[in-house]
């Protein structure tokens, strides 16, 4: 608690009166020590702490869900994705409500595993997220995929839409605080690009509320001096080169592709499909999925919100009609999304 | 007898035959044994509290209990938590058509080892039979009569006083989000579930105490916030006083959520006079049930609604949630 009360002292000494400083999380785990640790209620007025694209489930098109779910429906197949996914809203309704043959699994091993023991059926894995997520899905990959495992992949990556939100005048981002476990897989190197071309501090931090506050310690320090750098408080699991190996394996077996996110529209080069070569595992190819217009949710501001241009308090669905029963939106539904995330805490 | 039908609530020979063979085999009390159409009591004192619930739990059974013992336990500590000793209690079933007899026998073996444990009779209840997929295998009601010794209204909480919680919390929403089929982690962790009554009653004789409440639906957050509302007054609680076993914060924060939110079927929060908190709080720690007793926060008069002090020193309101984070609970 001492050690606490001085780093919120040194936060407070290296803020100045006169500017507001905008530092913004790109991790849901990260929001979610920030919002339920209240950091918010010690930090100074001019520091303001903005929930960014921490939400993989948020971004994922609703076109990708709406062929998920429509996958599901065929006979044989079995529809395998992450918990959240499940409770998706689309314009079809989500993958619990309307799909029909589908299971929740936690990793990517799963999915290998229910493969192996359903040789009739076609599993198709709905694999999602950032490069944490990314990694083990190359994994399995590597490992050798049997015949009837297809993987429908929307991943997303994270460096891209960072540079995108810090181009972006309106948002005025001052600092970044990289997210610790896609760091551990990208390495802290991947960040350099921020504070080189655009010199916004960029510094890697861990979960826990004094880790985090240190980074935002080492983001206003380099600030207040004027030269921005790649920082990292988060040492122990995070390396420059980040997990190299990982990285190969991505490399391997996806490609950079111009993806859609959702909410916010397609950015060139900011997700991750297969490789040609793999083509037979993707099952985009194989079940020729067809791209379904995005609808729009009437009053939700995911996309808004997900960018940092606005708190879910601003949304005016937000706690009224749309909550974590009833989520009307992307960020309501998983526990990374800043709507859910600032639902269960004030 | 291998399955329930629906003649086992007709009122009939079926029924009978269920009520004999097994309802009485369990819970035949003094005062249920001449099944007439109501039950004759006695109480020694004028003034009874009486209480009602309905339990409609999924699923029926749960590491540390089934919907039989928690529908007792439930009632029991509604009535200790008001100052009163359990006394009688009613047991109304809604049964499905095909419901196991084996299933039902456990649930009404947990029902007699409850009553048992919390010293309360089963004397009167009711048996109802709805047809296949009509209803999800059982309800349960419960209803108590219990004596009063010490009447704990809201009224008496003033600023200054304590808050106490007489255990760990979120123990029974984790076991009860573990069990449900969506999630595949595996711990080993059990509900809370217990009657209250033999480590609350000592508490009667001390002046300071002066209300109760066990924090199930909804969790602490919530029962600290009916107390803000209706008292006018704050409750400020300190993160790092209030007691979660570790593998409950573990799988809370998997799974996204707030132990200060789940359920308890085995704790009471306890508001006191800054004065007997102590005491209180060593009469607590010497029962089983009490061990990890603590004294969470105050009660003020600087704000309204329930704030949290977290364990870094910041501030999070705890506001009423409009939903259950998990729906059918208990």
């Amino acid at each position: 608690m001492d050690k606490t009360n001085n780093i919120i002292k040194l936060i407070h000494s290296l803020v100045p009166h006169d500017k507001k400083i905008r530092i913004m999380n790109v991790c849901g785990s990260h929001e979610h020590t920030i919002a339920f640790s209240g950091m918010r209620s010690l930090m100074p007025e001019n520091l303001e702490i903005i929930p960014g694209p921490g939400c993989p489930v948020c971004v994922c098109p609703e076109s990708d869900i709406i062929n998920a779910i429509n996958l599901s429906k065929i006979d044989d197949v079995i529809l395998v994705t992450y918990g959240d996914m499940l409770r998706v809203p689309t314009q079809k309704g989500s993958i619990r409500a309307e799909g029909k043959n589908f299971r929740m699994i936690t990793s990517p091993f799963e999915a290998l595993n229910i493969a192996k023991s359903n040789p009739g059926k076609k599993i198709v894995f709905f694999s999602i997220g950032f490069e944490t997520t990314t990694a083990p899905t190359a994994g399995i990959l590597e490992m050798g995929v049997p015949d009837n495992l297809f993987i429908l992949s929307s991943h997303r990556l994270t460096p891209t839409i960072m540079e995108i939100l810090i181009k972006d005048a309106e948002i005025g981002i001052d600092g970044f605080i990289a997210p610790g476990h896609v760091s551990a897989i990208v390495g802290s190197n991947a960040w350099n690009v921020f504070s080189e071309k655009y010199g916004i501090p960029t510094v890697v931090a861990g979960f826990e509320a004094d880790n985090l506050l240190l980074g935002i310690v080492e983001i206003l320090r380099q600030l207040k001096s004027g030269k921005a750098q790649t920082g990292n408080v988060y040492k122990g699991v995070v390396k420059p080169e980040g997990n190299t190996q990982a990285q190969k394996l991505m490399e391997k077996y996806l490609e950079v592709a111009n993806v859609n996110w959702r909410g916010i529209g397609y950015i060139p080069g900011s997700g991750l499909e297969l490789r040609d070569k793999y083509s037979s595992r993707d099952a985009r190819k194989v079940f020729e999925l067809k791209e379904v217009k995005e609808a729009k949710i009437p009053g939700c501001i995911c996309g808004t919100i997900i960018l940092g241009k606005a708190y879910p308090s601003a949304c005016k669905l937000f706690k009224k009609v749309c909550t974590p029963k009833t989520p009307k939106g992307p960020c309501m539904v998983s526990f990374e999304g800043a709507c859910n995330i600032w639902y269960k805490t004030g | 007898m291998k399955k329930i039908e629906i003649g086992h609530g007709s009122g009939g020979r079926l029924t009978r035959d269920l009520i004999q063979k097994l309802f009485l085999k369990y819970l035949g009390s003094e005062e249920l044994k001449p099944l007439e159409d109501a039950a004759y009591i006695n109480l020694r004192h004028h003034h009874a509290a009486m209480t009602t619930d309905s339990y409609v739990v999924r699923p029926l059974f749960f590491p540390g209990g089934n919907i039989g013992k928690l529908a007792v336990c439930g009632t029991v500590n509604d009535l200790a938590v008001s100052g009163a000793v359990p006394r009688y209690l009613s047991v109304g079933f809604i049964l499905e058509e095909g419901f196991p007899i084996e299933h039902l026998e456990e649930i009404l073996k947990g029902i007699a080892e409850s009553a048992k444990q919390s010293g309360v009779h089963i004397v009167t209840g009711d048996t109802k039979v709805v047809e296949k997929d009509k209803c999800d295998g059982m309800y349960i009601n419960t209803t108590g009569i219990g004596e009063i010794v010490k009447p704990l209204p809201l009224d008496n909480v003033s600023v200054g006083d304590m808050v106490l919680i007489t255990g760990t919390i979120g123990d029974h929403g984790t076991a009860i989000a573990l069990v449900r089929d969506e999630f595949t982690i595996t711990a080993n962790l059990a509900s809370d579930c217990a009657p209250l009554n033999d480590l609350l009653q000592p508490l009667f004789e001390i002046d300071g105490l002066k209300w109760m409440r066990d924090p199930t639906r909804g969790g602490v957050a919530t029962v600290l916030a009916e107390v803000s509302d209706v008292t006018g007054l704050g409750v400020e609680i300190f993160e790092e006083n209030v007691p979660v076993r570790e593998d409950v914060r573990f799988i809370s924060d998997m799974l996204g959520y707030d132990p200060l939110y789940l359920a308890n079927e085995g704790k009471a929060i306890i508001i006191a006079s800054h004065e007997s908190a102590n005491k209180i709080l060593t009469i607590l720690k010497k029962h089983p049930l009490g061990q990890n007793a603590s004294v969470i926060g105050h009660v003020t008069s600087k704000f309204k609604g329930v704030r949290l002090r977290t364990k870094i020193g910041g501030e999070r309101l705890l506001d009423m949630l409009e939903e259950d984070m998990l729906p059918r609970i208990c």
